[in-house]
């Protein structure tokens, strides 16, 4: 049955993504569905069954003018559309995740360079030590950097060139797209999680005003705050850099043709009513993040100011349904 | 084998998907696998030459197509009826086709007397 949809898929995957075209693979996939199952039924072999179906398929020159495609079909039988095998999907991957931990790495590596400063203020050593690991650090990040990105150079053609995948490689990557969710929604929650209480610990110690062995712990606490805060943003990166390489590949296909609708998640980004309204709720959560921070840091009220991530979620929520097209 | 030239049968599709039709509302499939069995497996309907023909006679109003479960299964199929425009677009073939048959029969030999009894057939005709 999967072969039979392969063939389907491949033989509409250029045309045009109008109703009449759907309409048509939908049709024929109906016959040639029911056509298999009776194959089956009477005990044929799966190869023969769906070789029967595939050599009784016909050809789609026949209904190119009922679909208004005759041209798209007569003269643009393969456009210049690089086919990306599945063998290149999984190595690209795997590559990008490989990318993705090193870029999160190098995050991580920026956000604590400071950290090295202030162990030494606090047990009173030179600061030249604190001065070399936040340099050690930053370089190592930048090597991380600009080492990964250029591994990553030889996929640009991804997004330079014009490229395909067929049917098989699509349902691969949304399958992997799929059993990668629960770990992306777990690492996406702990990060942001981390990030809003980072100042907690920090506040504790502030009001407790203890002090563990010969450390100051007053100086400690915004070590403490930088390091929850490097582990959270370590997570986010981590798991949105992953679920990009994904989203990346199942977004090759162009939204025009039929191969455009391989993918149901493409096809569900929320459309909006209008455009101008699309515009402004494309920076709805960097809006709220802007608003969070400024009143946090003029306020310093920390401990209110987190508030507004629920509040904000809510009239997310509440904006969508209302502005949202049907 | 000799096996029937598309070019040929395709004025005729319309009329052997109208006359399964007028029996009942019927889908894809199961129109296809009656042609099949109906011609002894003679002819094998394409499913883009079904498609094509569903599609030109519902644009000309000769059937209407609707959604339906089928008995049990629960999956849903596009099925087609025959509407009365159909109806006599169907007689018009028909007759179409015995006139067309008639004609033609004039110049057809009978099995077995190719070639050289050309002679004797003409001689018959006349």
């Amino acid at each position: 049955m999967e072969t039979i949809r392969n063939y389907l898929e491949a033989m509409f995957a250029n045309l045009p993504n109008t109703p009449e075209v759907l309409h048509a693979k939908n049709e024929l996939w109906q016959m040639m569905e029911d056509k298999y199952n009776e194959l089956i039924a009477d005990g044929k072999s799966d190869n023969e069954a769906v070789g029967t179906v595939i050599a009784e398929f016909g050809n789609l020159d026949e209904i190119s003018e009922d679909l208004g495609i005759q041209n798209v079909v007569v003269n643009k039988k393969d456009i210049t559309r690089r086919n990306v095998t599945m063998d290149e999907v999984k190595d690209y991957l795997h590559e990008r995740i490989n990318y993705a931990y090193k870029l999160a790495l190098g995050v991580l590596l920026c956000i604590i360079s400071p950290v090295g400063a202030i162990i030494c203020d606090a047990i009173n050593i030179s600061d030249a030590f604190g001065i070399l690991f936040l340099m050690g650090s930053i370089a190592a990040a930048v090597a991380l950097f600009v080492y990964s990105s250029i591994v990553m150079h030889r996929w640009d053609f991804l997004k330079q060139e014009l490229c395909s995948i067929d049917f098989a490689t699509t349902n691969y990557v949304n399958e992997q797209k799929e059993k990668y969710m629960p770990t992306y929604a777990l690492l996406i929650t702990i990060g942001i999680v981390l990030c809003v209480i980072s100042f907690v610990p920090a506040a504790i110690i502030d009001e407790l005003d203890i002090s563990f062995f010969a450390f100051d712990m007053d100086d400690l606490s915004g070590m403490i705050l930088i390091i929850i805060v490097a582990i959270g943003v370590f997570m986010i990166v981590l798991c949105n850099s992953i679920s990009n390489a994904y989203n990346s590949i199942l977004k090759i296909n162009s939204a025009s043709t039929v191969s455009g609708n391989y993918v149901s998640s493409q096809r569900s980004e929320t459309k909006y009513i209008t455009p101008e309204i699309a515009t402004i709720m494309s920076v709805y959560w960097p809006t709220v993040t802007c608003i969070y921070l400024i009143s946090s840091f003029l306020s310093f009220d920390w401990w209110y100011t987190w508030i507004i991530w629920p509040i904000a979620w809510l009239v997310n929520i509440i904006l969508t349904s209302i502005l949202k097209k049907q | 084998m000799i096996s029937i030239s598309s070019d040929v049968i395709r004025g005729y599709n319309d009329t052997i998907i109208l006359f399964l039709l007028l029996q009942h509302p019927s889908y894809g499939y199961e129109i296809s696998k009656q042609i099949k069995t109906l011609t002894e497996e003679k002819y094998i309907i394409k499913e883009t030459t079904l498609y094509s023909a569903f599609n030109r006679m519902e644009k000309n109003g000769y059937i209407e197509s609707f959604s339906s479960d089928q008995e049990g299964s629960g999956k849903r199929r596009t099925y087609y009826r025959i509407t009365n425009l159909g109806r006599q677009y169907y007689q018009s073939k028909c007759s179409e086709w015995n006139l067309t048959k008639e004609v033609i029969e004039h110049f057809i030999l009978k099995e077995g007397n190719y070639g050289n009894n050309q002679k004797l057939s003409r001689s018959n005709v006349c």
